[in-house]
């Protein structure tokens, strides 16, 4: 799986931060990053107090965060990378790729998530393929997502040919909170089992599109979560206007 | 808000007091100034027989001459018993009586003159001659049924002579025995006397009049209601009362011949009627049986209705009328007495109003005595029937019971209300407070379950997986990649424990499509290609969280012993929808290429603990699994059925 020209300068390689309070998985990424040559180290941070003074500096491409952090949650650096890094895929580690870490990961603006004792292999994958705009997903996570989006109908303008490109942002956003006919096959197969080169097979897309699919599924998702948080924050009156 | 019982009736008894001031007063009006002339004296001669029927219209020869008789106005010859009554009433009216009076003092005013009194009670005609002149010829067929209730009343042309009328002859004509009787006359301008005759007319025939109708109005209310009501037999009671009440008064207004056969039946017998209903009333009030009196009651009158029907003609009513009536009053007034007193004294325990309706009851008995004294002479001509008056005691009397009972009735509604409102409050608080109960039950159900069954997961599973690690590292029997090897399936192990508690909504392709899932990093290892032939399946209600992990360790047992036994190649499952004898259920198969094994064999022996626990859990699950093995690979089938109504042993 090669879906970026490699080259060998540095300015082209993919940046990675990391914060990350498990030294054994921290040498685990550091050793798997090192041994890709499209990929370079930009940051590391122990804690969510690190975590957010990294932010200060110059943006990643790949963000890695751990959510339970000596100092407070990961979401909150999530959340803030999602503000100061817009163009940097964030993507949550966990040990077992839970369902409630995951979605609330993926609500805070997360674009992906890294199970730990992935193959250093697989890590180097993931990160490759974040980076180039896909996202992993889960059938317990696709049926999630789909219960979410249920009662809301579904939005029946085409999806983008986005082929290339961080496909989330480049979305129409007229009517982000549906999924479209689509999309929702795409989490319907996810949910029955099928991977997603099965479904790419199955639909006549290319293994990436499917990826880049479940990417902008994931932004409707955030921005759906923000809205509904939006909307229950005046129906209590936190916020005027 | 307090409620005066007699209400009703006091009103009455107030409006009735009014009526009689203002009487009082108009005597007083009209006596005073002295137009109007009361005449108290008169003379009277008794004649029998041997004048013409007719009246002639004038009298040439002046007053008939005999024996007259001084006597002084109001006049009411003594009642003859009756059983010396013989013919009782003979063809014609064979006695005259003349009454002759002179108001020698009147003047003669401009307008016309008038001639009135209260009463003129004769069973035959009468006639009026004003200064030998007749003026006025009443009850030519005999004395309709209002005749005792209408007042004497005659406008006198002026006189020829233009003098004023100072002779007044009255000829009564009666059968023999009949006595005769007459009220004090007035003379006088016609305006001046009219009200004194109109407040007559009111009291002692319009008024009556109108309250029966009122009464009977209201009695077909209460009959339409009933209509609604069948079993509210009261109404149906009620309205008994005012219609047989109506029935029993009219010949206080109606001026119809005493000589009609059925008014005259329907006269005396609606006094039975009347009777029965008020005793049913009673009855109905203070809610005793009294099965005997009713029996008599009912069939007194029942025989008397009959007997007197005029096609029956056993008692006939007429035309011996003055025989039979006292004789079946006599009847009639045990009865009522009888009605009235047990009526009274059932009630007055049980029923509230039992003063009332002895206070009712008493007015009545009085008001219905006066009218027998008035019919009997006993009291002057002069006087009123009061009896007409009892249903206006009966309707105040029922009226007042009603309305204290519908008032009661909406006040008990109020209250059910508000204590229905109450009482569903106090259930609400108490069915939340055992609902928050129930929840805290369930909840520590819950916990403690899923404590027993993370327990038994850990010891058979993560558990006996380390230990048998430690142990193979203790004896530095295996190198490292056999241990991470060993640990890397405690993870997988620990993942579906997590797996099994995911929301899966019942759904068992998405707890099949997470084991792909977690086991799909191993597989690609292992160079086995997975062919995934799932189809839609129907939700299975009961895949709980424990139900779940029995699943997916049942899949995961299958898969690991062909991931490490069968060298196969390749691998597919399938699902499908399968009834079992005729439970319906799902099939899920996982099939192999590779070398196949000895699954009864393997079973028996000690190596197969992992088979004999996929078997054990399926049990559990009320589903089964099975092996089909050749050389060229091995079918491994899990069964589950639809629906489980028997719960999930432990483990």
């Amino acid at each position: 799986m090669q879906p970026m020209p490699t080259t060998a300068q540095a300015p082209s390689r993919v940046a990675v931060a990391i914060v990350e309070d498990d030294a054994g998985f921290l040498d685990a990424l550091r050793q798997a990053v090192r041994t890709a040559d499209d990929l370079r180290l930009s940051g590391v941070a122990a804690t969510r107090a690190d975590g957010l003074a990294l932010l200060d500096g110059p943006p990643a491409d790949v963000l890695l965060v751990d959510l339970g952090l000596p100092d407070g949650s990961g979401i909150d650096i999530i959340r803030a990378a999602a503000q100061r890094w817009p163009e940097c895929a964030i993507m949550v580690s966990s040990s077992f790729g839970d369902e409630t870490h995951v979605m609330r990961s993926i609500e805070a603006g997360a674009a992906g998530y890294l199970l730990k004792d992935s193959a250093p292999v697989r890590i180097v994958d993931e990160i490759r393929s974040l980076a180039a705009g896909g996202s992993p997903i889960s059938p317990i996570i696709a049926r999630q997502i789909l219960l979410r989006f249920r009662d809301r109908g579904t939005d029946l303008t085409p999806p983008p040919m986005a082929e290339t490109g961080p496909a989330g942002t480049e979305a129409p956003e007229e009517t982000p909170s549906l999924l479209s006919p689509r999309e929702k096959e795409v989490l319907s197969l996810i949910t029955k089992g099928f991977t997603t080169v099965e479904v790419a097979r199955m639909l006549d897309l290319s293994h990436f599109t499917v990826r880049t699919f479940v990417r902008r599924i994931y932004s409707k998702l955030e921005v759906t979560s923000k809205a509904e948080a939006i909307y229950e924050a005046r129906t209590l009156g936190l916020l005027n206007g | 808000m307090t409620f005066r019982p007699a209400s009703l009736l006091a009103a009455a008894v107030l409006l009735f007091s009014a009526m009689s001031l203002l009487i009082a007063g108009v005597h007083d009006m009209v006596g005073e100034p002295g137009k109007a002339v009361h005449l108290t004296r008169a003379e009277i001669l008794l004649a029998d027989g041997g004048t013409p029927s007719r009246p002639p219209t004038t009298l040439d020869g002046g007053s008939p001459t005999g024996a007259w008789q001084a006597i002084g106005l109001p006049y009411a010859e003594p009642m003859v018993p009756v059983d010396r009554t013989v013919p009782a009433m003979a063809p014609g009216y064979p006695a005259n009586t003349w009454i002759r009076l002179s108001a020698p003092d009147l003047t003669a005013g401009p307008g016309p003159m008038a001639l009135y009194g209260a009463r003129i009670d004769t069973d035959g005609p009468y006639a009026i001659y004003v200064n030998g002149r007749l003026v006025d010829w009443q009850q030519r067929q005999g004395r309709p049924w209002n005749g005792l209730f209408t007042p004497l009343w005659v406008v006198l042309d002026q006189d020829a002579n233009g003098g004023p009328p100072t002779d007044i002859l009255i000829r009564l004509d009666h059968a023999p025995t009949t006595p005769v009787a007459l009220s004090t006359l007035w003379l006088g301008p016609e305006p001046a006397l009219n009200l004194r005759h109109r407040v007559r007319q009111l009291l002692q025939r319009e008024l009556p009049m109108a309250l029966n109708s009122a009464f009977l109005a209201v009695g077909v209310f209460a009959l339409v209601v009933w209509f609604r009501r069948r079993h509210d037999t009261g109404y149906l009671l009620f309205f008994g009362l005012a219609a047989i009440s109506f029935a029993a008064h009219l010949h206080f207004y109606l001026d119809v011949p005493i000589t009609s056969d059925w008014f005259a039946w329907l006269t005396i017998n609606a006094l039975f009627w009347l009777i029965v209903i008020l005793h049913l009333f009673l009855r109905m009030l203070h809610g005793r049986p009294l099965t005997l009196l009713t029996g008599a009651v009912v069939g007194v009158t029942s025989i008397l209705t009959f007997l007197t029907l005029p096609m029956v003609g056993v008692l006939p009513v007429l035309p011996s009328t003055p025989v039979i009536v006292p004789r079946i009053y006599a009847v009639a007034l045990v009865m009522a007495a009888t009605v009235s007193v047990v009526g009274v004294a059932c009630a007055w325990r049980r029923f509230p109003e039992a003063r009332l309706l002895a206070a009712a009851l008493a007015i009545c008995t009085v008001l219905g005595q006066t009218d027998w004294m008035m019919h009997n002479h006993v009291l002057s001509p002069e006087g009123w029937f009061l009896g007409a008056y009892t249903n206006a005691v009966t309707f105040a009397m029922c009226g007042t019971v009603l309305y204290r009972r519908y008032i009661a009735a909406i006040a008990e509604v109020e209250r059910v209300n508000a204590s229905l409102a109450e009482r569903l409050r106090a259930r609400e608080a108490e069915l939340e407070v055992s609902h928050q109960r129930l929840r805290e039950a369930e909840r520590r159900r819950t916990i403690s379950e899923e404590r027993q069954r993370l327990m038994q997961d850990m010891h058979d599973g993560v558990g006996a997986s380390l230990i048998s690690a430690i142990r193979s590292v203790e004896k530095g029997a295996v190198d490292d990649t056999k241990v991470s090897q060993i640990l890397k399936g405690c993870l997988d192990d620990l993942k579906l424990a997590i797996d099994s508690m995911e929301p899966v909504d019942a759904d068992l392709l998405l707890l099949l499509a997470s084991l792909r899932y977690r086991l799909e990093p191993r597989l690609e290892g292992s160079g086995i290609t997975l062919v995934w032939n799932v189809q839609d399946l129907p939700t299975l209600e009961w895949l709980d969280p424990s139900s779940a992990l029995h699943i997916l360790r049942i899949l995961q047992e299958g898969i690991a012993n062909i991931l490490h036994h069968a060298q196969a190649s390749r691998i597919r499952l399938d699902t499908i929808p399968d009834t079992q004898g005729d439970a319906p259920g799902v099939r899920v198969t996982i099939e192999d290429d590779g070398r196949g094994f000895d699954a009864e064999a393997t079973v028996a022996s000690p190596s197969g603990r992992g088979l004999r626990n996929q078997q054990r859990r399926a049990q559990a699950l009320g589903g089964m699994v099975a092996w089909n093995s050749s050389p060229s690979g091995t079918r491994f089938s899990l069964w589950l059925p639809l629906n489980r109504d028997m719960p999930v042993a432990a483990g």
